[in-house]
């Protein structure tokens, strides 16, 4: 029987793979699609709390959706977030000639 | 029992497709392999009775974002020698450690009692159309009509702001 | 009487400062001059409007308070004013002799190209005097004493580009800043003692008799600093290397007779501590005395009148020393009148000389200046009072004051009330103070026999010659203040122009009840006048027109140590030299190396520079710039709080 223990160590699998991806992989586009891999893990923990609730909600339609409510706009901030960082991508691409984040080093200065 | 034949078939696939785009050297493979994970990534929001998260989840994520990561692939045209290596440093070992360690501490400590057992709420049993495109719409539309309509300002600065920087030179 | 118009007599002068000091430079030479002028004579005018107003009847006192300077606590400090017979007559002395003075300088700084710095030093040291003499409580007089201290400073070192002038600037300020220390404490005291920095409050409030002995001799060792008093005098010869018009102003006329009017001010509060009273007058005996010897052989004439100033200083302060308040003042008044014209008169010699004060290389001046000659006589006689014009009455009066005194019959030398009594310290000042006022007329005559009279001494190619009317006009009005001056001082009782009738309510009395009478006063000015003409006799002997310079090398053959020793001003400077200046020198020497080089620079300074620099160092190794470090450093915090969190709980 699948309970939600199940999704939560799915969600924690994905973050953990997601987080290494973004800690080791040089290639900056790479980088954010792992980020949005720790986003999706994120979703999905979301979701498995609003299926099986830790506390009672209270009979309302906004608490009972809350959680589905925060990945709507988790899913909305990402679809911007992705615009901007390959934005920057093409612009770092375009002055540097290359995608490396370990060549972009001028938050040293 | 339908539910945990589907919930590990599309565990297994996803977490097998989001691993292929850590590993993959190739920014097309790993783009691939990410749209493919959203998919089966979808199909457990199913699971999980939120029929329109996991709707959006196809047609933003792995629909529209992914499109743009493609589109960006394909725009830089990476040539095989600008794709480089993978260089394995001290701090990378350490990082990818202490995350794996952290995460895997946080899913057997925490979550092994985090739900008292016998005592399971499951809303898609006692509430009869959880997650309904009707339930969430009017939640989003009620109660977070603000957030709702803030969040199409900052797509709209997103935009702008992708526009411009793309454009000029840093 | 509360009035509204007081505060505009210091703020003219000081928007004058301001205009000449802000935009002097690049307006016209005239603007400066008709700025500065005009705003010292309609502080003037302003000033005697009021005077006239408030003279009228006896007891009135203008009075306005500015706006609140601070109130912290129990501490309520007013920017008030307050005009009574005694600040009236001093603001009129100040921006009368001021404009004079103002109006001479027009002629003495022309060709200097700072005269706009000057114009706005000279105003604002207008404003500042202002502000001390009409200031109603202790602080805001402490601000114009410190005021007046600065534009004595900047004055005295105004050719700066010459080191031993700004060296004697700095003489000046350090040695008024001892006094100015004590000045502050005794401020202190007596707020802490009565609550109120303002004159009324504190005369209401009782004064312990410890409180009132150590707030005095505080306060007076303020005024040992501005007045020149021994021991603090040794910066006023010095001062002289300023402008001379600055000091006839400063250094002569008003400021260092600040001293005396703070005294005089503070009257309720000496009487109340008939020791510093009698340490006042001592103190002021032996300066006078001290100042005259050293003047007898000095031969730079400004020089010789800075000692004379030292001197007549001193009589001041016998005068207030013995309760004579109202004699003290008046000397103050006529002093202003002839010591002024005396300085300007120097200024105008040494202008005519292009920059010679040599007296010895002079002579024979009065052929080639004559205005100049004859008001320098009429002050001379003033000074020594061979004739009785308004110097003679005014010092005649301190000491018969001092011989008459009655304010020391009731102390004693040693605690015990049955000892030895101080009575005798009265006609001990009297002698002492007779013996200066001959010697005074000594050397005054001197100085005047060897500038004006004999044969020109100095070199052929200088052409001695007249100052402008612009310089001689003050010259003359002072030199009828200093006769007219008498009337101040006659001694008539109840002549209603006398200081003394005038002023009469305004001062406290001295303990100890009136002066009693040892000589009758005719007997007084007979020894008054036969001391006088003792003295010219001396200088006419030694010093007569036909002997020229052979006067001082006949004084140098009889008493040759004495006369060097007098030429070299008694080494009290080199005294001072080694005794104070070298050792707060080692002082300061050793505090530089130890405390200011080694713990303070090498190991707060340094050594918490150096201590940054090495944590900077190692947070450096992070702040590397990759991304990817920070987020692996992240995810290692991350981790240890994990572990402080879920694991060890």
């Amino acid at each position: 029987m699948v309970g939600p223990v199940h999704y939560l160590v799915l969600a924690a699998i994905l973050f953990a793979l997601g987080a290494a991806g973004v800690v080791i992989r040089r290639n900056a586009i790479i980088v954010l699609m792992s980020i949005e891999i720790m986003l999706n893990a994120v979703n999905l923990s979301f979701l498995a709390f609003s299926r099986f609730p830790l506390v009672p909600v209270a009979p309302m339609q906004a608490g009972i959706y809350a959680g589905q409510v925060a990945v709507f706009f988790v899913i909305a901030v990402a679809a911007a977030e992705a615009a901007v960082g390959l934005a920057i991508v093409i612009a770092v691409f375009r002055s540097r000639t290359s995608v490396h984040v370990d060549e972009f080093d001028t938050l040293k200065l | 029992m339908t539910e945990s034949v589907f919930f590990w078939i599309f565990a297994v696939l996803t977490v097998l497709l989001a691993a292929q785009v850590v590993l993959r050297r190739n920014p097309v493979h790993a783009a691939v392999s990410l749209v493919g994970a959203f998919f089966f990534l979808s199909g457990i929001y199913l699971l999980l009775a939120a029929q329109l998260i996991a709707i959006l989840q196809v047609m933003v994520y792995a629909g529209a974002v992914m499109v743009l990561f493609v589109f960006v692939i394909m725009l830089l045209n990476l040539k095989e020698e600008e794709m480089g290596h993978e260089r394995l440093t001290a701090w990378k070992i350490i990082g990818g450690a202490s995350i794996v360690v952290t995460t895997g501490l946080i899913a057997y400590l925490a979550l092994g009692n985090a739900y008292p057992t016998g005592l399971l709420r499951d809303m898609a049993r006692t509430q009869p159309g959880f997650g309904s495109v009707k339930g969430v719409g009017q939640a989003l539309y009620i109660a977070s009509v603000l957030p709702f309509e803030v969040t199409s300002l900052l797509l709209t600065i997103a935009v702008v702001g992708a526009v411009v920087v793309a454009k000029g030179k840093i | 009487m509360e009035v509204g118009w007081l505060y505009l007599i210091p703020l003219l002068p000081l928007l004058g400062a301001a205009f000449n000091g802000l935009a002097g430079r690049w307006v016209p030479k005239s603007w400066v001059y008709t700025v500065a002028l005009v705003v010292v004579l309609l502080s003037f005018l302003i000033g005697f409007a009021g005077f006239v107003q408030m003279s009228g009847e006896e007891g009135t006192q203008f009075h306005e308070t500015v706006y609140t300077w601070f109130a912290v606590g129990s501490l309520h400090v007013d920017l008030a004013l307050s005009l009574d017979r005694l600040s009236g007559a001093l603001v009129l002395v100040i921006t009368g002799v001021g404009f004079l003075i103002h109006l001479y300088s027009v002629g003495y700084i022309d060709e200097d190209p700072g005269y706009w710095r000057y114009f706005a030093y000279l105003n604002l040291f207008v404003a500042a005097m202002l502000l001390l003499v009409l200031g109603d409580n202790l602080v805001a007089m402490f601000v114009g004493w410190e005021g007046v201290g600065l534009c004595s400073y900047l004055l005295i070192g105004f050719w700066f580009d010459d080191d031993a002038k700004a060296y004697a600037g700095r003489k000046a300020f350090i040695v008024n800043r001892i006094g100015d220390f004590g000045f502050l404490i005794g401020i202190f005291i007596l707020f802490n003692a009565t609550g109120h920095v303002d004159f009324a409050g504190m005369r209401a409030s009782p004064l312990p008799y410890a409180v009132a002995m150590w707030a005095a001799g505080l306060l007076f060792l303020g005024a040992t600093g501005k007045s020149a008093q021994l021991p603090l005098y040794i910066w006023l010869p010095d001062a002289m290397a300023g402008p001379t018009p600055v000091s006839a102003l400063i250094h002569a006329a008003t400021m260092v007779t600040a001293g005396v009017y703070m005294i005089a001010r503070l009257s309720f509060l000496y009487v109340q501590a008939p020791g510093i009273l009698a340490l006042v007058a001592l103190i002021g005996c032996l300066t006078a005395f001290w100042g005259a010897i050293i003047g007898t052989a000095q031969n730079d004439i400004k020089k010789v009148l800075a000692y004379s100033t030292v001197s007549q200083l001193g009589y001041m302060f016998i005068g207030v020393g013995v309760g004579a308040f109202f004699a003290g003042t008046a000397h103050l008044i006529t002093h202003a009148f002839f010591k002024a014209c005396l300085f300007l008169g120097s200024g105008a010699v040494i202008h005519g000389l292009h920059g010679e004060q040599d007296i010895a290389k002079m002579g024979g001046l009065k052929k080639y200046m004559p205005h100049t000659a004859i008001t320098f006589a009429i002050a001379t006689v003033a000074i020594t009072g061979v004739l009785p014009i308004s110097g003679f009455f005014s010092k005649d009066e301190i000491l018969a004051q001092a011989l008459n005194t009655s304010a020391f019959k009731f102390l004693t030398l040693t605690p015990d009330p049955t000892g030895p009594r101080l009575g005798f310290l009265g006609p001990l000042i009297y002698v002492l103070g007779t013996v200066t006022a001959g010697i005074t007329s000594f050397y005054m005559w001197r100085c005047y026999l060897l500038t004006f009279h004999g044969n020109y001494r100095g070199p052929e190619d200088v052409h001695p010659h007249e100052s402008p009317a612009v310089m001689t006009l003050p010259l003359w009005v002072l030199a009828i203040l200093s006769v007219v001056g008498v009337v101040l001082v006659l001694p008539i009782h109840d002549f209603p122009w006398s200081w003394e009738h005038f002023t009469d309510g305004l001062f406290a009395h001295a303990r100890g009840g009136a002066p009693g009478e040892y000589l009758p006063p005719l007997v007084t000015y007979g020894i008054a006048v036969v001391v006088a003409w003792v003295g010219f006799a001396g200088a006419w002997t030694l010093y007569k027109p036909a002997r020229n310079i052979a006067g001082d090398v006949a004084f140098e053959r009889a008493t040759p140590r004495l006369r060097r020793a007098l030429v070299n001003k008694l080494y009290v400077d080199e005294i001072y030299d080694v005794v104070v200046v070298r050792t707060v020198w080692r002082g300061a020497r050793l505090l530089w190396r130890v405390v200011d080089a080694a713990i303070i620079d090498g190991l707060l300074v340094n050594g918490s520079a150096q201590l940054v620099a090495a944590i900077g160092a190692l947070g450096r190794r992070f702040q590397n710039g990759n991304v990817q470090r920070y987020a692996a450093v992240t995810a290692l915090g991350v981790a240890a709080l994990v572990y402080l969190l879920l694991v060890r709980t």
